[in-house]
C-alpha cells in the first residue's frame, strides 16, 4: 500500500466527513427553526405537527415555518455554488453574485417585474426576468474581461460598474413607482423570506437544482481552472464552453436565489471561502460544501432575525452581514494556510 | 469705441446692482418677518408676504387648496402631475421632482419665497442647496395627527390665511371629537392587525396607522413594538389572532377609480396568506382595505371614521364617513366627490 | 514519432512562424532555442492545440493531430507552460493528480492515486505533497508543475522553459529528471530554452529558431556555432568544449547587429 496515496485517500475522507457534518448541522439548525416562533406551538408539539394532517399547528408548520427554512436552504446553497462557480471560472476570489453585478441584475429584472406587474404568471415573470438581466450582466462580465484581460482588478471594477448601473436602474422604478411600489422594492433591498410560498420556492429550486449535476461534473474541469487556461486546454478542457455555459448555469443559479427573496448579500462570497480555508480547493467537495455552509449561514441568520428581536423581524440581509463578516474575518485571521 | 463699451458695460453693472440693492432693502423693510417652528423644531424666519410656494408633498398641497392658497403654488411634484383630475388647477404646474429627490434647479429657476417638505424628506441638502439663494425651506408633514392643528395653524400664518386655516381646524377637530368622545372611553377594543403598504410590515407606535387605529378605537396588536414600520412573520399574526385587519394600500390615484376591483385583490391577497385562514378576522370577512388618500393628511380623519365603524359598528352608526370624504371634498377642496377609497 | 510539417502561424496579420517543419523521435530530448520573440512558445502552443496554425500538419504517430478530440490529445502529448498561476488554491498532490485528469471521469482510481505518489516520490516531493502548492518555492513548484507532466504518462512532453527563474542546483535537477524520464520510459521532450548551455548539456537535438523561421537544426555541436549565435542573437561568443558538450561564452553584442522585426 502506498503511503502518499492512503495520507491522500484519508484527506479525502476528511473532507467528505465534514460535507457530513455539514448535513447534521443544517439539519440541526432546521430543527431547532422548526420549532421557533411567534405562536406558543412548543418544541414537541411543533415536531409532532410535521406529521399531522390538519389543525392550526399543521397549518402554522406546513405553511408558514416550513416554507420559510426550506427557502433558507435553497437560496443560501444557491448562492454559495454561485460564488464557487463565478470564482472557479473568472479565477478570481474576489467574485460573486453581488462583487460582479450579476445579483443586481438579477434584482433589477424582479424589481421591473414587481412594478409593472405580472398579473397571474407574475411568478415565472420574476424569475425569468431576473434570469435574463443576470445573464446579460455576467456576458457585459465576461465581454469586458475577454477585451481587457482576466484580472482581478478589470472584472471587480466592471462588476461595481455594473452593480451601479442596475442599482440606479432600480432606484429609477422606486423614482417613478406609485408609494405602495417604492416601499415594495424598498423592502425587496433588505431581503425577507417572509413572502415565499411552497410555488416559489419549487421554481427557485428548479432554477437552482437544475444546474447542479452538470456543475458537479464539471469539478475537475474549476480544478484545472485554477491551473491557468493554458494548462487547462492541454489537459483536455474546453475551456470556452465550460466558462460560457458555467456563467449561464451560475447566473441562473443567482437568479433563482434572489428573486424571490430580495437581496442577501454576503453569502455568495464568503461561503466559497470558509469552505476552502476548511477543506481546501478541490471542487468535487468545494461545490457540495460551500453550498451546504451557505445553507447554514442564510437559515441561521433568519432564525435568529425572526427570534432575537420578536415579534419584529430584523431583515435577512442585515443579519447575514452581522453574523458572517465576524466570522469570515475570524477565520481570516486564524488562518494557516494562504487561500486565495 | 472699445473704451466707451467698458465705460457702458460698467454703467449698466453699476446701476443693477443699485436697483437690486435697492429692491431687497425695500422688500426687507416693507415686509414683517415672522418665526415659526416647523416639524422638524427648528425655528424658521419666514418673510411675509408668501408670493410664491413649491410644494413636494401632496399632504401640503391638500391642505393649502384648502386654504385657498392654491394660485400661490408655483411648483409641485411630479406625482401630482399624474393625478390631473384630483388636482385641476394643479395639474399645468411644472413639476420639480419628486417628493425624495426633487431637482433643485428647477427649484431655483422657479425662485419662489418657500419651498415645504415632509421633515425628513427630502433630505438636509435641500437646506444646503437653496437657503443661500434666498429661498427658505419649510418642513411640514400634515400626515401626523398630534400635530396637525399645529401645522395647519403654521401655514395659515405663513400664508395669510388664518381665517381659512381657522375653518378647516373646526372642521377637523370637530369630526375628530366626534370619534374620539365615544372611542375613548371603549373598554372591549378588538384586536386590530395593521398592515402598512408593504407585505408582512405593520405601522407600530410612531407610524400614523396606529395613531388612527388607537384613536378609531381599537387595539394594536403591534402596540408594544419599538420601531414604526417593522417587519414581523405572519406566524405572529396567526398568535395573536386579531380580530380586524386594515390594509392600506397606496395606488395613488383613487380619486379617479371607478371600479373596486384592485382594491379587492388586495383583500383577497390578504385573506389567501398561507394559513391565515385559521385567524379570526379572515373567518369573519373583517379584512378592511384603505388607501392611503384618506390613510394621512387632514383626510386622515376620513379613515379613522371608516374604521371606527368597522371596529365598533353598532357605537358608530351615526357616523357616514362618505358623506363626510363628500363634505371635504367639495367645502374645503372645491371638488366632486367620487372614486374608491375602501373595501369592502 | 512526432513531426510537424510546414507549419506556418499568422497573429493580427504578422507572421509568427513561417514554414516550421521539426522530426521528434522517442527517447530523444529536442530543445527549441532563439531570441525573445523567435516564436518559440508560439510553437508550442501550436503543438498541443491552443493555437490553431493557419498552415501546416502536425502528426502524431501518423495521426492528424488538428482531427483530435482536446481529451485524447491530452493522452498523446502533455504540455508545462512557463509561467505557474499566481494564485493556486490546492494542495500538491492535487496539483500533481489533474495530470491524470485525461483518464478520470468523476473519482480518481487507486491506478492514479499510485501514479501521482510514484511521480511524488521519484521527484522527491513526498514531503510536500499536502501542503497547499502556493506554500511551496518557486523551484518546488517548477517541479511540481513537472510532476503533473509526468502523472499524465504522455509519449510526448512540451515543456515551455522549465527551468526559468530556477537557481542552479534546480535547474540541474529539473534537467536531469527530464532527460532521465525521456530515457527511461521512451518517451520525447520538446523544451523550448534560453539557456544555450543547458541547451546544449542534455538535448539530443537543437533547433534554432529565428523569427518564426528554422535557422538551423542539427546536434548541438552542429547549431552552437560562432556564426549562428552572432546571426541569430547578434552576440559575440567564444565556444569551447567540456564533457562533449559545446559550452558558449557570449563576449559582448555585435555591433552592426539589426534586430530582426517580427
Amino acid at each position: 500500500m502506498n503511503n502518499i496515496s492512503q495520507q491522500y485517500k484519508n484527506l479525502t475522507g476528511r473532507k467528505l466527513s465534514f460535507i457530513i457534518l455539514l448535513v447534521t448541522v443544517l439539519f440541526g439548525v432546521a430543527l431547532i427553526a422548526l420549532s421557533q416562533g411567534a405562536s406558543s406551538l412548543g418544541v414537541k408539539d411543533s415536531f409532532a405537527a410535521l406529521f399531522q394532517q390538519t389543525g392550526l399547528a399543521h397549518a402554522i408548520v406546513w405553511k408558514l415555518r416550513l416554507p420559510r427554512i426550506v427557502m433558507a436552504i435553497i437560496v443560501g446553497c444557491g448562492l454559495g455554488l454561485a460564488g464557487t462557480v463565478f470564482q472557479a471560472i473568472l479565477r478570481n476570489p474576489l467574485a460573486s453574485p453581488y462583487t460582479l453585478g450579476i445579483a443586481s441584475g438579477a434584482g433589477f429584472g424582479a424589481v421591473m417585474v414587481i412594478v409593472f406587474g405580472g398579473g397571474i404568471y407574475s411568478e415565472y415573470l420574476i424569475a425569468g426576468n431576473a434570469f435574463f438581466f443576470a445573464l446579460l450582466s455576467s456576458f457585459l462580465i465576461l465581454g469586458i474581461a475577454r477585451l481587457k484581460g482576466f484580472t482581478t482588478e478589470t472584472m471587480i471594477l466592471a462588476g461595481i460598474a455594473i452593480m451601479f448601473l442596475f442599482s440606479s436602474l432600480s432606484s429609477f422604478f422606486q423614482y417613478m413607482g406609485t408609494m405602495e411600489q417604492v416601499h415594495e422594492i424598498v423592502f425587496w433591498f433588505f431581503g425577507s423570506l417572509s413572502k415565499v410560498g411552497w410555488k416559489e420556492i419549487s421554481i427557485a429550486a428548479v432554477m437552482i437544482l437544475l444546474p447542479c449535476p452538470v456543475l458537479l461534473k464539471w469539478s475537475w474541469d474549476f480544478n484545472l481552472l485554477s491551473a491557468g487556461d493554458e494548462s487547462a486546454k492541454a489537459l483536455g478542457v474546453n475551456v470556452e464552453k465550460v466558462r460560457m455555459l458555467g456563467i449561464v448555469l451560475a447566473s441562473l443559479i443567482t437568479a433563482g436565489a434572489i428573486c424571490f427573496t430580495g437581496v442577501i448579500g454576503f453569502i455568495g462570497l464568503v461561503s466559497p471561502h470558509i469552505t476552502r480555508m476548511i477543506i481546501g480547493g478541490d471542487h468535487r467537495f468545494l461545490l457540495p460544501a460551500s453550498a451546504l455552509v451557505g445553507a447554514v449561514l442564510v437559515l441561521t441568520a433568519d432564525t435568529l432575525g425572526r427570534t432575537l428581536w420578536a415579534p419584529q423581524v430584523i431583515p435577512i440581509g442585515i443579519v447575514t452581514s452581522f453574523i458572517g463578516v465576524p466570522f469570515f474575518l475570524y477565520l481570516l485571521m486564524k488562518k494557516r494556510r494562504e487561500y486565495w | 469705441m472699445r473704451k466707451y463699451g467698458i465705460k457702458i458695460c460698467a454703467l449698466i453693472l453699476l446701476s443693477s446692482l443699485l436697483i437690486l440693492a435697492g429692491g431687497l432693502v425695500a422688500r426687507a423693510t416693507a415686509g414683517e418677518s415672522i418665526r415659526i417652528q416647523d416639524a422638524t423644531g427648528r425655528f424658521v424666519e419666514v418673510r411675509l408676504p408668501v408670493k410664491k410656494l413649491v410644494v413636494l408633498t401632496s399632504d401640503a398641497l391638500e391642505v393649502i387648496r384648502a386654504l385657498k392658497a392654491e394660485d400661490l403654488v408655483v411648483g409641485i411634484n411630479t406625482g401630482i402631475a399624474k393625478e390631473p383630475l384630483f388636482w385641476p388647477g394643479l395639474k399645468d404646474k411644472p413639476a420639480v421632482g419628486s417628493w425624495r429627490g426633487p431637482n433643485y434647479e428647477l427649484i431655483v429657476e422657479l425662485n419662489p419665497d418657500i419651498v415645504i417638505g415632509y421633515a425628513r424628506h427630502p433630505g438636509q441638502d435641500m437646506e444646503k442647496k437653496l437657503v443661500p439663494l434666498g429661498i427658505t425651506v419649510i418642513r411640514l408633514d400634515f400626515y401626523k395627527m398630534r400635530s396637525m392643528v399645529k401645522e395647519i395653524e403654521i401655514l395659515g400664518r405663513i400664508l395669510g390665511k388664518e381665517q381659512e386655516a381657522r375653518q378647516l381646524i373646526c372642521w377637523y377637530q370637530e369630526k375628530l371629537n366626534l370619534v374620539e368622545r365615544e372611542s375613548m372611553p371603549l373598554r372591549n377594543r378588538p384586536d386590530v392587525y395593521v398592515e402598512s403598504y408593504s407585505k408582512y410590515h405593520t405601522a407600530g407606535p410612531g407610524s400614523g396607522g396606529h395613531e388612527m387605529c388607537v384613536l378609531a378605537g381599537g387595539h394594536n396588536i403591534a402596540s408594544n413594538f419599538s420601531i414604526p414600520y417593522p417587519e414581523i412573520t405572519p406566524e405572529w399574526v396567526l398568535a395573536k389572532n386579531p380580530q380586524v385587519i386594515i390594509k392600506a394600500t397606496a395606488f395613488g390615484n383613487c380619486y379617479a377609480m371607478i371600479d373596486p376591483d384592485p382594491l379587492k385583490s388586495v383583500r383577497d391577497k390578504i385573506m389567501a396568506c398561507p394559513a391565515w385562514d385559521n385567524i379570526r378576522a379572515v373567518r369573519d370577512g373583517k379584512v378592511y382595505v384603505l388607501s392611503s388618500d384618506i390613510w394621512t393628511g387632514p383626510r386622515a380623519i376620513i379613515g379613522i371614521s371608516y374604521m371606527a365603524k368597522w371596529f365598533h359598528p353598532e357605537v358608530f352608526n351615526f357616523l357616514d364617513p362618505e358623506k363626510l370624504h363628500r363634505e371635504y371634498l367639495e367645502k374645503f377642496q372645491g371638488i366632486k366627490y367620487q372614486g374608491v377609497y375602501v373595501y369592502p | 514519432m512526432l513531426s510537424i510539417n510546414g507549419l506556418d502561424f499568422r497573429y493580427k496579420n504578422i507572421s509568427v512562424l513561417k514554414d516550421v517543419g521539426i522530426e521528434l523521435h522517442k527517447g530523444e530530448v529536442l530543445s527549441i532555442v532563439g531570441p525573445n520573440g523567435a516564436g518559440k512558445t508560439t510553437l508550442l502552443k501550436c503543438i498541443i492545440g491552443i493555437v490553431k496554425q493557419d498552415k501546416g500538419t502536425i502528426l502524431i504517430d501518423g495521426r492528424d493531430a488538428s482531427g483530435m478530440k482536446r481529451l485524447n490529445l491530452a493522452k498523446c502529448i502533455s504540455y508545462a507552460p512557463q509561467a505557474s498561476p499566481s494564485r493556486f488554491p490546492i494542495s500538491v498532490f492535487d496539483a500533481v493528480l489533474m495530470g491524470r485528469r485525461p483518464y478520470i471521469v468523476w473519482k480518481p482510481s487507486q491506478k492514479d492515486l499510485e501514479v501521482v505518489a510514484d511521480v511524488l516520490r521519484s521527484m522527491d516531493l513526498e514531503d510536500v505533497a499536502l501542503r497547499d502548492f502556493d506554500q511551496l518555492s518557486g523551484g518546488q513548484k517548477q517541479k511540481v508543475l513537472l510532476a503533473r507532466v509526468f502523472a499524465q504518462e504522455t509519449d510526448y512532453l512540451l515543456l515551455d522553459e522549465p527551468t526559468s527563474n530556477l537557481d542552479l542546483r534546480h535547474q540541474m535537477e529539473v534537467m536531469e529528471m527530464i532527460s532521465g524520464m525521456v530515457k527511461k520510459k521512451g518517451m520525447a521532450a520538446i523544451l523550448a530554452m534560453h539557456d544555450l548551455n543547458l541547451a546544449s548539456r542534455f538535448s539530443d537535438t537543437i533547433v534554432m529558431l529565428n523569427a518564426g523561421k528554422i535557422f538551423c537544426t542539427g546536434e548541438p555541436s552542429q547549431v552552437m556555432t560562432v556564426e549562428n549565435i552572432r546571426s541569430v542573437y547578434g552576440v559575440e561568443a567564444t565556444i569551447n568544449e567540456s564533457n562533449g558538450h559545446p559550452h558558449i561564452v557570449p563576449v559582448r553584442p555585435v555591433r552592426e547587429y539589426r534586430l530582426s522585426d517580427n
